[in-house]
C-alpha cells in the first residue's frame, strides 16, 4: 500500500509557524525512507501526521489512495492499530508489564484474540533474538534489546507502514545496526496486505549511519 | 478491542497502580459503610416501624356497643356485612369476657377469662391440639390450662358466678392470632349462630391506610342512632402517623444517602483524575498504538469500577457489621441498592477524568526531549 502526502501543512497552534509548506511525497512500499533535517524542523511531527495522531491543517495523508487524515478519530485509531506500527525514540515500553504483553498491545487494540497475539508476539521476539526475555520487565533488559522489542511491537499486527522516531538515538553502534537491520528486513519482508510488496518504513533521524542505510531520504 | 481484552487490561492497570486503586477501595468502602451505618439504620428503623404499624394489631377497627341501652347493632347480619367489605381482612364479633374456672375443681379454683366469639373461630385463634369446638365446647390456651390446673385439654370449665350460662367442655388448645393476643390467657368458645347481638365488633383491615374509609363504611353498616352511641377504636391516627413518619424517613434518608454518595463520588473523581494525570504517558502510548478514545474511556472507567466493587463488598460487610451491632440491619433491597449505587456512582465519577484522558494530545507525552 502506498502512503502519500499531498500539499500537506501543519501547525500546532493558531498563530504559530506553519510546517512543511505544502509537502507532497510518496513513500514507496518495500523501501526505507529517512526523514532528515535540523532539530525542530518537524521530523517527529511528520511521523505523527503520517501516523494519524496529528491532523494536517491543509492537504492530505493517503493510504492506498484513501484520504485517511480526514477520517474520524475512531477510524484513525483503527487504522493505526491495524495498519501502522510505531517505534518511539525511547522505546516507550510499559515498565509494569512483561515484554510479551508490551509487544502484543497494538494487536489487542486491533481486536485480536489474546492467545493469537501472544503466539505472534513470541514468534517476533524469537526472530529478533529476545524471545528468552519475553517474560521479563523492560527494566530487566538493555536499551538495545528494548528497542528491538519496540520493533517487534510495531510489527505485531503485520502493518503496511512502520514509523520510527529516532530509533537509534539512544543506542550504541552495534545495537543501532541491529535495530536498523530489523527495520530494513521489515520493509522487505512484510506487507502481506499490500500483496507482498513490502512495508513502507519511515524513519525520522539525524543519524548519518541511518541515512546511509536508507533507500530514500526526505530532507525537511 | 475485545471486551475480554479490555477487562484484562483494566484488571492489570488496577493491579499495577496500587495506590489509586487502594484509595478507590477505601473511598467506596467508607461510602458504603457510612451509607449503611447511617441511612441503612434509618431504613431499618423505618422498616421496623412499618412492620409494627402494619401488624394486625395496628390494623384493627374495634366498635363496642354498651350492653345497657343496646340497640343490638352488632349482630350476625352487620358482622357479615362488615366482613364482606373489600377493605376487610377478617371480621368477628365478641361478647364481654366472663370468668370461668375448672369445673372439676369447682369454687375456689383459679379463674381465667372466657370470650364468646361470633364468626369463624379460625380468624381469632390457631388450633394447636384437639379439635374445633362445637356449641357448648371451648378451647383453652396453654397459659389458661396452667392457670386452670388442666394437665390435658380435657374436662370442662364453668362460669365462676351463676349467670345462666352453661358449662363448656374443653376439646383442644389454641394460640391466639394477632390482634387477639388477649385471648392467650384464657378460654374461647363459639357463640350460638342465632345469637341476637354481641357487644364488640373487631374488623381487621388489609391495610391501615384504609382506616378512614373502613371506619366510615362500618359505621354506615351499624347506623348508630347517635354519634356517641358506639365506642370506636380506630387505626386512623396510626395510619396518619405512618404516612408522616414514612415521609420524614424517606426525605431524611434520601438526603443523607445523596450527600454520602456525592461526597464519595467527588473524592473518587479526584483520585481518578490524579491517576490519569500521573499515567498520561501510558495513556498517550496506548492512543499512539491504536487505542481509540472509547477504549481509553472504557479502560479508565473499568479500572475504577473494579476496585470500587471490592470496596463496596468490604463496605457492605463493615456497614452490616456496624448496623448489626445496633440491632438495626437494613433491608436487603436497601443493602443491594447501596452496593449497586456505590459502584455506579464511583464508575460514573470516573467518566469525566476518563474523557479528559482520552482527549489529551498524545504527542506531548510521547516526545523525548
Amino acid at each position: 500500500m502506498v502512503l502519500a502526502l499531498e500539499d500537506m501543512m501543519f501547525r500546532y497552534r493558531r498563530g504559530e509557524e506553519e510546517l512543511f509548506g505544502g509537502l507532497s511525497y510518496v513513500f514507496e512500499p518495500g523501501r526505507v525512507t529517512a526523514v532528515t533535517g535540523a532539530s525542530g524542523c518537524g521530523k517527529s511531527t511528520l511521523l505523527y501526521v503520517l501516523g494519524l495522531i496529528l491532523s494536517p491543517i491543509h492537504g492530505t495523508v493517503t493510504l492506498a489512495g484513501e484520504n485517511v487524515s480526514a477520517a474520524v478519530d475512531a477510524e484513525r485509531s483503527r487504522i493505526r492499530a491495524e495498519s501502522i506500527g510505531f517505534v518511539f525514540q525511547d522505546s516507550a515500553l510499559d515498565s509494569t508489564r512483561t515484554i510479551l504483553d508490551s509487544v502484543i498491545e497494538p494487536a489487542l487494540y486491533a481486536g485480536w484474540r489474546q492467545n493469537v497475539a501472544q503466539d505472534k508476539g513470541r514468534g517476533l521476539l524469537d526472530r529478533m533474538g529476545v524471545g528468552h526475555r519475553a517474560d521479563h520487565r523492560p527494566g530487566e533488559i538493555s536499551g538495545g534489546q528494548a528497542q528491538r522489542v519496540a520493533v517487534c511491537r510495531s510489527l505485531v499486527t503485520d502493518p503496511v507502514v512502520v514509523l520510527a522516531d529516532e530509533p537509534t538515538g539512544n543506542l550504541d553502534q552495534a545495537n543501532a545496526e541491529g535495530v536498523l537491520a530489523a527495520l530494513s528486513e521489515a520493509a522487505g519482508s512484510g506487507g502481506t496486505e499490500s500483496g507482498g510488496g513490502g512495508r513502507t518504513v519511515v524513519i525520522a533521524t539525524h543519524d548519518p549511519f541511518v541515512i546511509d542505510v536508507a533507500d530514500e531520504v526526505l530532507p525537511l | 478491542m475485545r471486551p475480554a481484552n479490555l477487562l484484562g487490561e483494566a484488571v492489570k492497570t488496577a493491579w499495577v497502580t496500587k495506590v489509586p486503586s487502594a484509595l478507590i477501595v477505601l473511598l467506596v468502602l467508607v461510602m458504603c459503610t457510612a451509607a449503611l451505618a447511617t441511612v441503612g439504620r434509618t431504613a431499618a428503623a423505618e422498616q421496623q416501624l412499618h412492620q409494627r404499624l402494619d401488624s394486625a394489631g395496628a390494623r384493627v377497627l374495634t366498635v363496642t356497643e354498651p350492653s345497657s341501652g343496646s340497640h343490638e347493632l352488632i349482630n350476625p347480619a352487620t358482622i357479615s356485612q362488615a366482613a364482606g367489605l373489600s377493605s376487610t381482612e377478617r371480621a368477628l364479633g365478641a361478647v364481654t369476657a366472663i370468668d370461668v374456672l375448672n369445673g372439676a375443681v369447682g369454687d375456689g379454683a383459679h379463674r381465667v377469662p372466657a370470650w364468646g366469639v361470633y364468626g369463624d373461630l379460625e380468624d381469632a385463634v390457631v388450633l394447636d391440639s384437639g379439635r374445633w369446638p362445637e356449641q357448648g365446647e371451648a378451647l383453652v390456651s396453654e397459659e389458661g390450662m396452667e392457670r386452670l390446673n388442666l394437665d390435658e385439654p380435657a374436662g370442662w370449665v364453668q362460669p365462676s358466678s351463676t349467670n345462666g350460662l352453661d358449662d363448656w367442655a374443653v376439646v383442644g388448645t389454641f394460640t391466639p392470632r394477632e390482634p387477639f393476643g388477649d385471648y392467650g390467657v384464657g378460654v374461647v368458645y363459639p357463640l350460638d349462630e342465632d345469637v341476637a347481638a354481641v357487644t364488640t365488633l373487631h374488623v381487621v383491615l388489609h391495610d391501615g391506610n384504609q382506616a378512614a374509609a373502613a371506619q366510615s363504611a362500618v359505621l354506615g353498616i351499624l347506623d348508630p342512632p347517635a354519634s356517641d352511641h358506639l365506642s370506636v377504636q380506630s387505626p386512623l391516627s396510626m395510619a396518619q402517623l405512618q404516612d408522616e413518619l414514612a415521609g420524614d424517613f424517606t426525605t431524611f434518608g434520601r438526603t443523607l444517602l445523596l450527600g454520602v454518595l456525592a461526597g464519595g463520588a467527588f473524592l473518587v473523581a479526584i483520585v481518578v483524575l490524579a491517576d490519569v494525570l500521573v499515567r498520561r504517558k501510558d495513556l498517550g502510548r496506548r492512543r499512539a498504538l491504536g487505542a481509540s478514545r472509547e477504549v481509553i474511556v472504557g479502560l479508565v472507567v473499568l479500572r475504577t469500577a473494579l476496585p470500587a466493587t471490592l470496596g463496596a463488598t468490604l463496605g457492605i460487610a463493615a456497614g452490616l457489621g456496624i448496623a448489626g451491632a445496633f440491632d438495626a440491619l437494613p433491608p436487603w433491597d436497601f443493602t443491594t441498592g447501596t452496593v449497586v449505587l456505590a459502584i455506579l456512582v464511583a464508575s460514573v465519577s470516573a467518566v469525566i477524568p476518563a474523557v479528559y484522558a482520552a482527549t489529551r494530545d498524545p504527542v506531548n507525552v510521547l516526545r523525548t526531549p
